[in-house]
């Protein structure tokens, strides 16, 4: 390869600002970077290996343990493989449940996303405010599933505990209090002068290149795609309403702005679905069959999918799973920081993707 | 015991720097760790600093089972961090490698095997508080004395 | 010039100085809906080892017998605390959070049943399965070391040359005879499903 750069610089594998380890090689002329590359490798645990042979109650637990961040998703994404697999009916509150359960992670996932984007452009009073609102909605997720991170809530055929009725007003209630303190953080957000300095028109990505990046979730839909969002072909998600958060500018301002959308979008959806929960049971029981089947969900990067086929007692003969990470990574190292003005920017614009590298590497 | 030392332990105790380091884990323990920041629990009152420098840092945090590309650099940067030290291994998976200690799997728990573990805190995830009642209970312990158990 | 004496009078203030050096937050106490580890609640273990069978991490859960009586012990550092334990237990012997609360509430229950089959291109006919089954062990105990029994009653045994599974329903899904085949040739099936008794229904 013809040498045409001053310096490259590693950032990573161990870095102030990133949660996990992954290295970013960014070749710089002058302050300039030029061109990105990212290394990955560190965290792969094989985890599709170990789930091989193996019935739904431990790779459940394996499929949480893919990603902690987003724990709730990969639970529903496999048990929803699974019942479609063997034709298990879910009855209606244990799908409204789900939701809720979903939306809850999702809103931590994101709140989680933005602290780290607040972090690392150094704005340290809005990342801590972002971390304690963060807090009050995991105790709700801890009341309905009795764990914070990984909550193992959904079995085939329905989920393990009910919604106690004192805990629906306490959820609502403590949801309100989570929409008042995050409108003045977006507030504080959108009128920062400096927050504008650092996000605003940095990283920006088209319409076309996301298009190109097969990008995913919040990334694609800061950049204009529509229709990308797998709750549209959810049938509860349908059944509440939903419709797809998408903004067109593009760049990190948008992203973080879009994430902080789509949370006030989840804390609706928790509070139809809290509203209208019908009544009735929330197991339908019935066992896992023989079967093969490519099932799709919305995570909170963006879409992911599950490649199962089973045997006639339920066990995983053979899987393979497709996190959203992987696209958006790659998207913002050949799309997004191309041609950056400094290297502070590659790790802002690199945070305001969401990277979860224990998702990419399993 | 000499004055200079009972000022160094006094101060040592209030004033912990603390690293941490993803050696393949779900993440889960990574964002305890982070919550832990949060003024909720607000590590930052006991005197603990987080900041992913090994350098400057007294307590390594290890978080997760040990992934082939880790198994020399785990190595590589304890040894950077300067005395005295200790580690805490953080969640299942440092212990024992919780569900990924398996047939199939390329992890190659336990942490205890590369580096010395001071103290463990079980749980997958721990909860935030199990995770600052270990550091402030193990990190004053390693750090009494120090200069007087080396000579 | 002010406001620095301002600020001095201020920050001396004894009120201030005192929160400054020793405030804390009040010390957090785990909330009671939160799994914790599955403690005893002093109920009689049955020894019907399903929750050993359920359990999704290895090593987590070891039911022993101590005195003529069956105890469940949980082992810190490998067990994840998903509570699955708790809430299969058809003796309600173990209690974490709210588990056993909402399931007593709910009505729900895990059932669980075994299938045993032996991969014939594989099997060397050792009688290992056999004879390591604990089942077996208690409803023969004349089990001979080759695998063979006099008993219509055991699970499986060795007869012309072959292993046959005679009970397959008898099984609790230990996984023994996994461990002890030395050429993976017997396979247990663990087959669980989550159920729900609505008005004494089930559903």
């Amino acid at each position: 390869m013809k040498k045409t750069v001053d310096v490259s610089i590693p950032l990573g594998p161990m870095h102030p600002c990133w949660k996990e380890p992954v290295r970013l090689k960014c070749e710089t002329a002058g302050e300039r970077v030029l061109h990105t590359e990212v290394e990955l490798g560190y965290m792969k645990k094989g985890i599709e290996r170990i789930m091989r042979g193996r019935p739904w109650q431990e790779v459940m637990f394996l499929a949480e343990r893919v990603c902690g961040i987003c724990s709730v998703v990969h639970n529903m994404v496999f048990i929803e493989a699974m019942e479609l697999i063997s034709d298990i009916a879910v009855p209606p509150r244990a799908a409204y449940l789900r939701v809720v359960a979903n939306e809850l992670d999702r809103v931590a996932s994101h709140i989680l996303a933005n602290f780290s984007y607040c972090y690392t452009i150094e704005h340290e009073t809005l990342a801590m405010y972002l971390l304690n609102t963060r807090e009050r909605v995991l105790d709700n997720l801890e009341r309905l599933t009795g764990s914070r991170i990984n909550t193992a809530y959904m079995i085939p055929g329905g989920v393990r505990f009910d919604l106690l009725p004192e805990d629906a007003a306490t959820m609502l209630a403590d949801l309100a209090k989570v929409e008042e303190e995050l409108k003045r953080y977006v507030q504080i957000f959108e009128s920062g002068p400096l927050i504008g300095l650092r996000s605003r028109g940095i990283g920006y990505m088209s319409r076309e290149d996301a298009i190109r990046a097969h990008t995913v979730g919040p990334t694609a839909r800061a950049s204009g795609v529509e229709d990308c969002d797998l709750r549209l072909r959810h049938p509860t998600y349908r059944a509440l309403g939903f419709e797809q958060v998408t903004r067109t500018e593009g760049d990190n301002f948008a992203r973080v702005m879009l994430r902080f959308q789509e949370v006030f979008q989840s804390i609706d959806l928790i509070r139809k679905c809290v509203d209208t929960l019908p009544a009735g049971h929330i197991r339908g029981g019935g066992l896992c069959r023989a079967g093969e089947v490519s099932y799709s969900g919305e995570a909170p990067r963006g879409e992911l999918t599950y490649t199962i086929k089973t045997d006639d007692f339920g066990r995983v003969l053979d899987i393979a799973i497709r996190t959203p990470s992987i696209m958006n990574i790659e998207a913002c190292a050949h799309y997004m920081v191309v041609n950056a003005t400094s290297i502070a920017d590659v790790t802002s614009t690199f945070i305001s993707s969401d990277p979860c590298i224990a998702c990419n590497e399993r | 015991m000499s004055i200079l030392q009972s000022i160094k332990n006094a101060v040592r105790s209030r004033s912990i720097h603390v690293s941490y380091i993803d050696v393949g884990s779900c993440n889960g323990c990574d964002i305890e760790v982070l919550a832990c920041l949060a003024p909720r629990y607000d590590i930052e009152q006991y005197g603990i600093y987080v900041h992913n420098n090994p350098r400057e840092a007294d307590v390594l945090l290890v978080i997760g089972s040990v992934t082939p590309q880790w198994e020399d650099k785990l190595r590589n940067i304890w040894e950077k961090i300067p005395a005295p030290k200790a580690a805490i291994a953080i969640g299942n998976c440092p212990i024992s490698g919780c569900v990924y200690a398996r047939k199939g799997s390329l992890t190659t728990p336990p942490v205890k095997n590369y580096i010395p573990i001071a103290a463990e805190v079980p749980g997958c995830p721990p909860r935030p508080t199990e995770i600052l009642s270990a550091i402030l209970s193990v990190a004053p312990l390693i750090f009494k004395d120090y200069e007087e158990k080396q000579s | 010039m002010r406001s620095i004496v301002y600020y001095v009078r201020e920050f001396l203030r004894p009120e201030w100085l005192k929160k400054f050096f020793f405030v804390k937050t009040a010390p957090l106490v785990t909330p009671p809906y939160f799994k914790g580890y599955p403690t005893l609640t002093g109920k009689d273990c049955t020894g019907c080892f399903t929750c050993m069978m359920i359990c999704p991490a290895p090593d987590a859960i070891a039911v022993l017998r101590r005195k003529e009586q069956w105890e469940p012990e949980v082992y810190p550092g490998h067990c994840i605390r998903c509570g699955l334990c708790v809430e299969a237990c058809p003796e309600g012997v173990l209690a974490s959070g709210r588990v056993t609360d909402l399931a007593r509430r709910d009505a729900t229950a895990f059932w669980h049943s075994f299938h045993l089959e032996v991969d014939e291109s594989l099997c060397m006919r050792c009688g290992n399965c056999c004879v390591s089954c604990p089942i077996n062990r208690q409803i023969d105990p004349q089990l001979a070391g080759t695998g063979t029994s006099t008993s219509d009653e055991v699970i499986m045994r060795v007869s012309s040359g072959r292993v046959r599974i005679l009970h397959e329903e008898k099984c609790t899904g230990c996984k023994t005879c996994e461990t002890q085949c030395p050429s993976g040739a017997i396979r247990v099936a663990r087959m669980v499903e989550g159920v729900q008794f609505l008005d004494g229904v089930e559903s």
